[in-house]
């Protein structure tokens, strides 16, 4: 890596970029601040420990499956007419997303540290069911935090981590609420270990989580040399925190010929709307008030990417025009999630579906040898009922 | 550093050894100030005057339920500067700190709000969210330097020596001890920890302490008095009896008598 690269971490506090308009860094009461500068250590220590970073990979094999495959969406091409479009199958990980592999990793680390107990925060319930999957498999105690209504509309993930061992705390909200109450569980329990299911929140999070994901980019560099020759020209995935796209996208920053799209809802797009402020530990573009003291919600059928604001790596690279970022409707969304189905036989997650309506926009036109990208990095079982209600109101 | 918060600790103690927080605003602009006005003619010597946020990240449920009440009535930052200004009008003596978190302090921006809390007679402020490791925390020190008023530090259960050590080198008016791990109002703080953290920092330097959390009751307050700290501060309590009692008509009055019991056991 070079002084100049986009892949160098953050700096020592947790900023991304330089002077004031750095984004990242540590916005947390004392309390917890001792904690995060452990955290950040034993992270430093962990990821030079080959018998630890060996452990993950065989984990990450064995017990996750990876790596997930690069399939290549034939029928799906074909209809766009355009463009070749890989899906990065990262629903097929166990526990049926991308969350897991941070879970993992998370616990592990927790696990070297010594830690007893876990807290977790999540919206679409996958990071719960992720992280307390793997919590029964090394035998640590979970408490996850999800806000009331995404506990209604995603109650799979809700029931398969009770059959785990976990337990719920149950808030009333979403994930924003989630998020904000899991750092007051924290602060009344700092000896617990804080597995944060997104590249969001207080340094070191968003590196940690970075570092973590970051296996998905790698894995799409070997695939796509290996069944393509080349590699991918543009990578598309669904931002909310933005965990599985800075997973996808972290290996290729460099490489700007890359073309890099990520997509948030359009009723929480708080990059394209959203302006910078300081909220949940980090600074980082948000929709909020003016005066900076009410986050604003809108809501999306896609509870893992309805969230106010977005990781703060995400807004460095927005800000560098390293990366575009747009957003995507409901009803564009399960317009993607009906072609999907219906050409490739895949019932997706509705976060993915939100780059997948961005694929449809891009592939069109585009040559046979421009290869499309898309992270598909959940599935949609916890989203089904979602998705009845709205056949036959918002689609067929 | 803020010369009146000087003054208040200039004697062995402080006219009472009561620090009391409310939530500015709270439930309305004018029943808060004649709250405050209250509780300063109770015995009072220094008020936090909390502004709301709504992802507060260390506020338990009396607090975030007062703070969503003031968000609600759509009353701002700028509305609780203005509070302050009426108190200081009111009052010369009594130290007045805003509270509160930095997502509001940011878009003010800074060196505003700065100015306009010096200008309405604040002594100081404290962020929660905003420890020495952030940018916004340095840029708000040193403005607050400059105008003579003072930045104040927490210390926490969790902060070992040399965190200790550089936060105290870098406060002004008093440190702030909180005595447990917890959002505010939930669990109560014993006085045997309480003494040993208050030990620690009296062990590296002569700054005053107040020590908060976990302080319920006039009892709980003179327990945790005894403790060596200058001050003690008492938040949830208050804000719940406001919360309680929201539609009474004697509220301040009432509030003042509150204030009294507890004052009359921190002289």
């Amino acid at each position: 890596m070079t002084k100049n690269s986009l892949k160098n971490g953050p700096d020592e506090l947790g900023y991304y970029g330089e002077g004031e308009s750095a984004m990242g860094g540590m916005a947390v009461g004392e309390t917890l601040m001792p904690a995060l500068h452990e955290l950040n250590l034993a992270f430093e220590d962990a990821i030079k420990d080959k018998a630890f970073l060996d452990e993950f990979a065989y984990y990450c094999k064995h017990y996750i499956g990876r790596p997930s495959p690069l399939y290549y969406a034939e029928n799906l091409s074909n209809k766009l007419g355009g463009a070749k479009i890989l899906f990065k199958q990262e629903h097929l990980n166990h526990t049926g997303s991308h969350k897991i592999t941070n879970s993992l990793f998370q616990v592990l680390l927790a696990k070297r540290m010594g830690k007893k107990n876990l807290i977790c925060e999540s919206g679409a319930g996958q990071h719960y069911s992720a992280t307390a999957a793997v919590a029964a498999k090394f035998g640590i105690p979970l408490i996850g935090v999800m806000g009331e209504v995404d506990i209604k509309r995603v109650n799979q993930n809700i029931i398969k981590a009770k059959h785990y061992g976990a337990k719920l705390k149950a808030v009333p909200g979403t994930l924003k609420e989630a998020i904000t109450d899991a750092i007051k569980t924290w602060i009344t329990n700092p000896d617990y270990y804080y597995v944060c299911g997104s590249a969001v929140s207080s340094f070191p999070f968003p590196k940690i989580v970075q570092f973590a994901q970051s296996i998905i980019g790698r894995e799409i560099r070997e695939q796509c040399l290996e069944q393509e020759k080349k590699l991918p020209n543009m990578i598309i995935g669904c931002v909310g925190g933005g965990s599985n796209f800075i997973g996808s996208i972290h290996e290729f920053l460099d490489e700007t010929s890359i073309k890099k799209i990520g997509v948030e809802a359009a009723e929480t797009a708080a990059l394209t709307h959203g302006t910078p402020n300081i909220m949940q530990g980090m600074k980082s573009y948000m929709l909020a008030s003016s005066d900076g003291s009410k986050s604003l919600g809108g809501s999306s059928l896609g509870a893992g990417i309805q969230y106010f604001g977005v990781g703060p790596q995400h807004s460095y690279l927005k800000d560098q025009g390293a990366v575009t970022y747009t957003s995507a409707t409901d009803k564009e969304i399960l317009n993607a999630y009906k072609v999907v189905a219906q050409s490739e036989g895949i019932s997706s997650a509705l976060e993915p579906m939100a780059a997948a309506a961005e694929v449809l926009k891009q592939a069109k036109g585009k040559p046979k040898d421009f290869i499309i990208v898309l992270s598909l990095c959940g599935r949609g079982e916890k989203d089904l009922d979602t998705i009845e209600e709205h056949m036959g109101k918002d689609f067929e | 550093m803020s010369e009146r918060l000087n003054k208040i600790f200039s004697k062995k103690t402080p006219k009472t050894k009561l620090v009391a927080y409310f939530v500015g605003c709270y439930p309305t602009f004018q029943i808060s100030l004649d709250v405050i006005k209250e509780a300063i003619d109770n015995g009072v010597s220094i008020l936090e005057v909390g502004f709301a946020t709504s992802e507060a990240s260390a506020e338990g449920k009396i607090i975030k339920t007062a703070h969503d009440h003031v968000l609600n009535n759509n009353d701002t930052l700028l509305d609780v500067i203005k509070l302050v200004k009426e108190i200081r009008n009111y009052n010369q003596d009594v130290g007045i700190i805003l509270m509160g978190y930095i997502a509001n302090l940011y878009k003010h921006p800074i060196p505003k709000f700065v100015e306009e809390i010096t200008e309405a007679g604040a002594d100081g402020c404290l962020v929660v969210d905003a420890p020495h490791e952030l940018k916004e925390e340095n840029i708000l020190r040193n403005e607050l330097n400059n105008k003579g008023l003072s930045l104040i530090k927490l210390v926490a259960p969790t902060t070992n020596e040399t965190r200790l050590k550089e936060i105290i080198k870098i406060s002004s008016g008093f440190l702030y001890q909180v005595n447990l791990s917890g959002v505010t109002g939930e669990k109560s703080a014993h006085q045997g920890d309480v003494n040993a953290l208050i030990k620690n920092i009296r062990a590296i330097t002569s700054l005053p302490v107040c020590s908060g959390f976990g302080i319920k009751t006039p009892s709980d307050a003179k327990d945790i008095a005894k403790t060596g700290c200058d001050a003690i501060v008492v938040g949830s309590t208050f804000v719940k009896y406001i919360q309680d009692n929201i539609d009474d008509k004697k509220l301040p009055q009432n509030v003042g008598k509150l204030i009294k019991s507890f004052t009359n056991e921190l002289k």
